[in-house]
């Protein structure tokens, strides 16, 4: 099944690639790094978006470099994504703080762009009308699994900022949580246990000391 | 879809039964030991010592960085530093440590300069998947996270920085959350707190399995907030000094523009990361493609020591299969959840809740004795019996705990709700690194550094959750650090360079980079063969680097004939 060799175009280029080799890998392997900026290799920092098409009428689209396999016939131009200022968070996302910090949220015309960029299949455009709605908690589910590779909005004709917008409600909620109580821990005397000894003594503690947090009896 | 292997699938399916409830043996104490010895890679011997420096002839390095502390620097012989920047702070690197630190300098009146040799937040922090530790559940205590962590990191440890880490745990998750990162909460609104390999009891707290990318995300929208100065695709090639042993800037390669920046600061802050990609021994890695350990080469040229620098983390579960996610992280939290290790014949041959080391190298026992599976291109793997989770934690757990997992494995037409997955240990963690203190001082005055690039804080082998942990605590104390202790601005010269130089001239088989030799740091993976271009502005910037010279991943999987 991953056997031979696939030719693909990189910004017009003819590259000859292996089969079952990721688009970055094969633009490594082809000694073409340089036209296309790269991160993480994983998946999860966004850096190496890119836009794909088929002579043939596949359908195309966009998607991340490290992650797509390189097909016959794949066209391939790199498709970096600028980030764009960011909005202060409120302390519990509203209709209005929301709408102050992104007023082009209403200006969506449901096309769907956003929800096909996206390469996480995060359902985008189903979340910005959650958003005009008001439901956060759906919104933060959403959003979830968003890298911020920023295509959805780079797609967006009518300016909206889908995965800023939902990065935004994520803090806002995060604000509005209980934090972690300050709550008093002295526990001064198995310290001073803990760290008696040398290093053999310590381990020998330290051991103890896990099977049920305490200093033996 | 995986035909090759559907004989010992079916064991693993026939045996899942009789599994529930029974984790594979505890391997502990001297056994463990003698295990470690005997499989773990960095008991394997391909280390050497190096010849200049702090740690010349004192300690063994693995073979791919001794060569990079005698490499060379790409800083031209008739360079001269001529300051194109000046700021008061200046951070390398744009992951967690960095960042925090950043943050942490937020409102102080200093200039703060955070530079990054790729983007902002393209780091080993944005790939951290299971999670971070702090000591807030139930019978839990600092205490207890410390001896976990230190009998887990072999007691090697330095005390006082655990103890810190662990005491600092609370308060960290507690600002994290004011920045804005969401953590999973049970139903009664209590963080989620899962056990991780060598924890006594349930102590990590996650972002389903994306907590780094929740960390990061938050952490690099609050800095884009700041008023910080960010210069990304800035590589940081060298430091400058005073010339009486005091770091006072540093030399970067603007990769756009392809020139040198000479930068003036008064105090400088490593948070360079990690060298997973420096591929050690040939084992495939789960870190970004920046993980060439940078900063120990730069650390290193100005006087610094280097910790434990023979210890790495393999972490047990490396992706195997597909070719496309070889060396790729699977969380730790799956065994966590419930997933066991099995070998071909669908025997639990572990506990899965082991150590790291102490599982890595009973894998690698089991694939070397012959009970592992093997890929059609080569690779060897045992399996990591995802499907057991549904069966003990009810039918959609994995889709709705794990949803990074399931839709990188989606994409090859693999769902690991129905079908386990191979794994095999994977280049994950520098345990190792630069000697500093509680305050992230390193010994050369001016210079601090905090996270991946630091040593002693987890021993020789580090416990799921407490880098996540370290770059949030270490980060803002080393920034908290330089407010207090900011020097003057000094002279900028490159004469710690000079003398290192004059010391590798000394050392057989050297060769300048100018004269074609070996420069460090690295920057990129050998694999990607991006160079630094030695002559700025000479070679035009779409040049590649030559062929890889040594294999890079073993076995090459597309190797022809």
């Amino acid at each position: 099944m991953q056997s031979g060799t696939v030719r693909f175009k990189f910004s017009g280029e003819p590259i000859e690639a292996r089969a079952g080799e990721t688009l970055l890998g094969a633009l490594w392997a082809a000694g073409r790094a340089e036209g296309l900026q790269a991160g993480c290799d994983g998946g999860v920092c966004g850096a190496c978006t890119v836009t794909v098409r088929f002579d043939d009428g596949r359908p195309g689209g966009t998607d991340l470099a490290c992650m797509r396999l390189v097909e016959a016939g794949m066209e391939v131009f790199p498709c970096p994504v600028e980030p764009v200022a960011a909005k202060a968070p409120a302390c519990g996302p509203s209709p209005e703080s929301l709408r102050a910090a992104y007023p082009t949220l209403d200006r969506c015309t449901q096309c769907r762009s956003c929800t096909t960029a996206c390469p996480m299949d995060i359902p985008v455009m189903d979340s910005v009308l959650r958003m005009q709605r008001g439901e956060w908690q759906a919104v933060a589910e959403d959003f979830t699994t968003c890298i911020h590779c920023g295509l959805c909005r780079l797609v967006c004709e009518d300016k909206v900022q889908p995965h800023n917008m939902g990065l935004w409600v994520r803090r806002s909620m995060a604000l509005a949580e209980e934090t972690v109580p300050a709550a008093p821990d002295p526990g001064a005397g198995e310290w001073a246990w803990l760290l008696d000894g040398d290093r053999e003594e310590r381990l020998r503690r330290a051991t103890e000391f896990r099977r049920d947090g305490k200093v033996p009896a | 879809m995986m035909d090759w292997a559907a004989e010992s699938m079916a064991q693993v399916a026939a045996t899942r039964e009789a599994r529930v409830g029974r984790p594979g043996p505890k391997i502990e104490g001297e056994e463990a030991e003698r295990l470690l010895e005997e499989y773990h890679p960095d008991h394997s011997g391909k280390e050497r010592s190096v010849g200049v420096g702090k740690n010349a002839g004192a300690d063994r390095f693995p073979l791919e960085l001794a060569a990079l502390l005698e490499a060379d620097s790409p800083v031209p012989e008739n360079f001269e530093a001529r300051v194109d920047l000046e700021t008061d702070v200046l951070i390398i690197g744009g992951g967690g440590a960095g960042v925090s630190a950043a943050l942490a300098l937020q409102g102080s009146g200093l200039a703060v300069h955070l530079v990054t040799k790729l983007r902002l937040g393209d780091s080993n922090t944005v790939m951290a998947e299971g999670g971070i530790q702090a000591a807030l559940g139930e019978g839990d205590s600092p205490r207890r996270h410390f001896a976990d962590a230190f009998v887990g990191g072999h007691g090697d440890n330095d005390c006082g920085l655990l103890r810190i880490l662990c005491e600092s745990g609370p308060e960290a998750v507690g600002w994290l959350i004011g920045q804005g990162c969401l953590f999973d909460r049970n139903p009664d609104g209590t963080f989620r707190l899962r056990p991780g390999g060598g924890t006594s009891v349930p102590r990590v707290l996650a972002c389903r399995d994306f907590t780094g990318l929740e960390i990061m995300r938050v952490l690099k929208e609050a800095l884009r907030q700041s008023a910080t100065a960010v210069l990304e695709e800035h590589a940081a090639v060298e430091f400058t000094d005073d010339g009486a042993g005091q770091v006072t800037g540093a030399v970067l390669w603007d990769r756009k523009s392809n020139a040198l920046v000479t930068v003036s600061a008064r105090a400088l802050l490593l948070a360079t990361g990690g060298s997973g990609q420096l591929r050690l021994q040939g084992f495939p890695t789960s870190n970004h493609i920046g993980a060439t350990g940078d900063g120990l080469v730069l650390a290193y040229r100005q006087g610094c020591g280097i910790l434990f620098p023979n210890s790495h983390q393999y972490h047990p579960s490396g992706g195997v299969f597909p070719e496309a996610l070889a060396g790729s992280l699977v969380t730790e939290a799956i065994r966590s959840t419930g997933a066991q290790v099995v070998n071909r014949e669908g025997h639990a041959f572990v506990n899965e809740l082991a150590y790291r080391d102490v599982l890595a190298a009973a894998i690698l026992r089991e694939v070397s004795e012959g009970r592992g599976v093997r890929t059609p291109t080569g690779r060897k793997g045992v399996w990591l019996d995802t499907p057991l989770i549904e069966k003990t934690q009810g039918a959609g757990t994995l889709k709705s705990q794990f949803p990074g997992l399931v839709h990188r494995y989606a994409r090859y037409g693999i769902d690991p709700a129905v079908c386990p997955l191979l794994i095999y240990p994977t280049l994950h963690y520098q345990n190792g690194g630069i000697a500093v203190d509680g305050w992230g001082k390193t010994e050369a005055p001016g210079l601090w550094a905090a996270g991946e690039v630091t040593g002693g804080l987890h021993g020789s082998n580090r416990l799921m959750g407490n880098s996540l942990l370290d770059i949030t605590v270490f980060g803002r104390r080393a920034a908290a650090s330089i407010l207090k202790e900011i020097s003057e601005r000094k002279a900028v010269t490159l004469k710690g360079l000079t003398r290192y130089r004059a010391v590798l001239k000394t050392l057989p088989g050297f060769q300048a980079a100018e004269a074609g030799g070996k420069s460090a740091p690295g920057l990129f993976p050998e694999a990607s063969r991006l160079k630094f271009h030695r002559a700025p502005g000479k070679l035009p910037p779409m040049a590649a680097g030559p062929e890889p010279q040594t294999p890079f991943e073993p076995p090459d999987p597309f190797a022809r004939g």
